[in-house]
């Protein structure tokens, strides 16, 4: 009993970290009907970003939010230079752009900074725990959990209760319509990709802090778990990201501890196995979104 | 009309002959290297290559091999893909190489070998350890590196020393090094010890949450924890272990002689990995490690680097035995070689099938220093076979 407890905070803490990864994409597609598969890299940046203040001296508590604003500015800046001139293209051209912009920025990481993963400097807390009982909850996973139920609860309210929000969310039902209220389409998408900016800084440092090094592709294994999670809980949707994000954080965490060792070299195929069976029972993932396939921006 | 014949193939022979030389001048040896500059491999094949580079110089400055022969380097980057280094492989082949080195794993290495095997080149991966990779990638695939078998049987010897018992062995089975730990369970167990559990993980998994739940509850505690797992899994596995308070003792393997594994703080304290090689005061690899900071300006912080100036060593020994650069006779020769002097162990290939027997090194991590264990011979009749997949 207390091993399982133990199994559901761990898949608790990853789910949370997909959840957070996989509303990041859902935000900016809900709202220009695009997957941004250059997400990982802001988590990258995010990380080198921590390397460099970490090198420079600066307390983790310094790093970690100067961290999250260069995610957000890089975010911006990703929209405003690679984005905005293929807003009315196809979404093959938007899909392809995003993968251009993902490797652009992977080899300027290799050639700027080092094709060899470095170590990032953080506090000796962090890899330590607490322990209840014979349940031990590790610092990192606390931060994991709380900084996940924040980061929802905030957005959550940002999307209810001030302007911006509310427009971003009648841009993700009608966007045409959106702007015939005099709402400026810029300046939503802009702030849909602050937002992803903001939560794939959050995602970064969290996922820094575990495994304590950043390398230029680190990008890409996170962003490919954020679109699984994402099209598990149906593409567009918030609250399916979430969702989506959960339930692959339990069925990864669950198959690891509850299968038997000789099947466990097969656990990744099983794990995507129960994903495309979840998809087969509903097609439109676990919270459709409620405009699935309705024209966008 | 025979005859006639006989002249005809006489002249195409002759003719085709002297084309060869036309793009390869006799007296250059033409070394293509298909490495991983960027991409994953590139932690290994970048100070690999630019170890082999030292080499290459300090040859060529004094005359070449033997005052005979200049090498000639033709570099190409895999990006660590595999379909990639077969095609680089087999563009330097066309370039007509006299010798090729792949990558410094064995996956991406198995695509190159069999190019070099058909085109009768001798192959050369720096730093792939698995041995698995010269048997399975045929007579003219050659490594440079202690074998898995090798490393695990040293690790499993010396965790039975230190009186560990109960071990668990954490690998992944997508690429052959990974599987290293798998070695080691045979060697424990022939030891006397006992695995109490074989966890897999996924290269690049990072949440390892699970694994170390169930270490953590075994009955009784298990008192060793081996893996091969390198980064960015390792850095992650090991600090999740130690934060889940689990004080066994930890084994890696090389693939985590990197400068992360050293900066880790109180996780990584008392970790123990086997490596090719140790800098003791005087050694032939602090000299290198001079030569080292003074061609590139900064320290070499892993010993991929002296690997691939040891292989330079070994392709240069393998020219000056065969006397020639003629792919087949260095093939031959290298198969042949004894002892020769590298900077991080002798290396002798003879009598093995192209896994040499090399020095293996154990490291414990101390105050985020290295710190020599013990650079001990494995009892040869412990060392598995290798494990063919």
């Amino acid at each position: 009993m207390e091993i399982f407890i133990q199994q559901t905070i761990n898949a608790i803490s990853l789910g949370g970290t997909y959840a957070l990864l996989a509303l990041g994409l859902a935000i900016v597609f809900s709202i220009m009907g695009m997957i941004n598969f250059a997400h990982g890299e802001l988590m990258t940046i995010t990380g080198y970003t921590l390397m460099y203040c970490g090198l420079a001296g600066f307390p983790f508590l310094v790093a970690a939010p100067v961290a999250i604003g260069v995610a957000i500015l890089a975010a911006v800046i990703m929209e405003r230079v690679a984005f905005r001139p293929v807003r009315n293209s196809s979404g093959a051209t938007m899909l392809v752009t995003s993968f251009a912009v993902a490797v652009i920025l992977q080899t300027l990481f290799q050639n700027l900074i080092s094709t060899r993963s470095q170590a990032v400097i953080l506090p000796d807390m962090l890899a330590q725990s607490i322990h209840f009982g014979s349940l031990s909850i590790g610092i990192n996973q606390i931060l994991s959990i709380s900084i996940t139920l924040v980061v929802l609860v905030a957005l959550n309210w940002f999307l209810r209760r001030t302007i911006l929000g509310m427009a971003m969310r009648a841009a993700a039902e009608d966007f045409s319509v959106t702007r015939l209220m005099g709402v400026r389409a810029n300046g939503v998408i802009a702030g849909a990709f602050a937002i992803s900016g903001a939560l794939a800084g959050v995602a970064g440092v969290l996922w820094v802090a575990q495994r304590a090094s950043v390398d230029p592709l680190m990008g890409f294994i996170p962003v490919l778990k954020a679109f699984i999670a994402a099209i598990l809980g149906g593409l567009g949707s918030l609250t399916g990201a979430v969702a989506g994000g959960f339930a692959l954080g339990f069925i990864e965490i669950y198959l690891a501890a509850y299968l038997p060792d000789h099947i466990q070299p097969y656990r990744e195929a099983l794990a995507l196995g129960m994903v495309i069976l979840l998809l087969l029972l509903r097609p439109n993932g676990l919270v459709p979104a409620f405009n699935v396939g309705r024209e966008k921006v | 009309m025979l005859r006639k014949l006989t002249i005809t193939a006489c002249l195409t022979a002759a003719f085709a002959l002297s084309q060869v030389p036309a793009t390869v001048s006799a007296q250059e040896l033409v070394i293509g290297t298909a490495t991983g500059q960027t991409g994953g491999l590139a932690p290994y094949d970048g100070p690999a290559m630019q170890g082999f580079q030292i080499a290459v110089d300090e040859i060529n400055a004094a005359g070449g091999i033997g005052g005979k022969y200049k090498i000639k380097l033709i570099s190409k980057d895999t990006r660590s893909d595999a379909a990639q280094t077969s095609i680089a492989a087999q563009e330097l082949i066309d370039a007509g190489i006299s010798v090729l080195v792949t990558p410094s794993d064995a996956d991406p290495s198995f695509a190159a070998a069999a190019l070099a095997t058909d085109a009768k080149i001798p192959a050369f991966s720096p730093a792939a350890s698995s041995p698995t990779l010269p048997l399975m990638g045929g007579d003219y695939m050659f490594a440079n590196f202690p074998g898995d078998n090798v490393q695990a049987t040293v690790s499993a010897e010396w965790a039975h020393k230190q009186g560990l018992k109960n071990a668990y062995i954490l690998y992944s089975p997508d690429t052959q090094y990974t599987t290293l730990p798998l070695y080691f369970s045979d060697v424990f167990k022939k030891l006397g010890g006992n695995v109490a559990g074989e966890g897999t993980y996924t290269i690049g998994q990072q949440d390892f949450s699970a694994e170390v739940t169930k270490i953590k509850s075994m009955n009784p505690p298990v008192d060793v924890v081996m893996t091969a797992a390198y980064e960015p899994d390792f850095p992650a596995f090991i600090r999740q272990l130690r934060a889940a308070g689990v004080t066994a003792q930890v084994i890696g393997s090389d693939g985590i002689d990197s400068p992360t594994t050293f900066s880790l703080g109180q996780a990584a304290e008392g970790l123990v990995f086997s490596t090719a090689g140790h800098a003791t005061p005087g050694s032939a690899l602090e000299g290198f490690n001079k030569k080292f900071a003074a061609k590139y300006g900064k320290e070499t912080d892993t010993i991929f680097s002296a690997i691939g100036y040891d292989l330079m060593k070994v392709i240069e020994a393998g020219v000056m035995a065969a006397g020639s650069t003629e792919p087949q006779a260095i093939r031959d020769a290298v198969a042949d070689l004894e002892n020769i002097k590298g900077v991080t162990s002798e290396i002798t290939y003879k009598g093995t099938t192209g896994m040499p027997v090399r020095q293996v090194t154990l490291i414990r991590v101390k105050e985020g220093e290295r710190e020599l264990v013990g650079q001990p011979s494995p009892t040869a009749d412990l060392v598995p076979a290798p494990r063919m997949q």
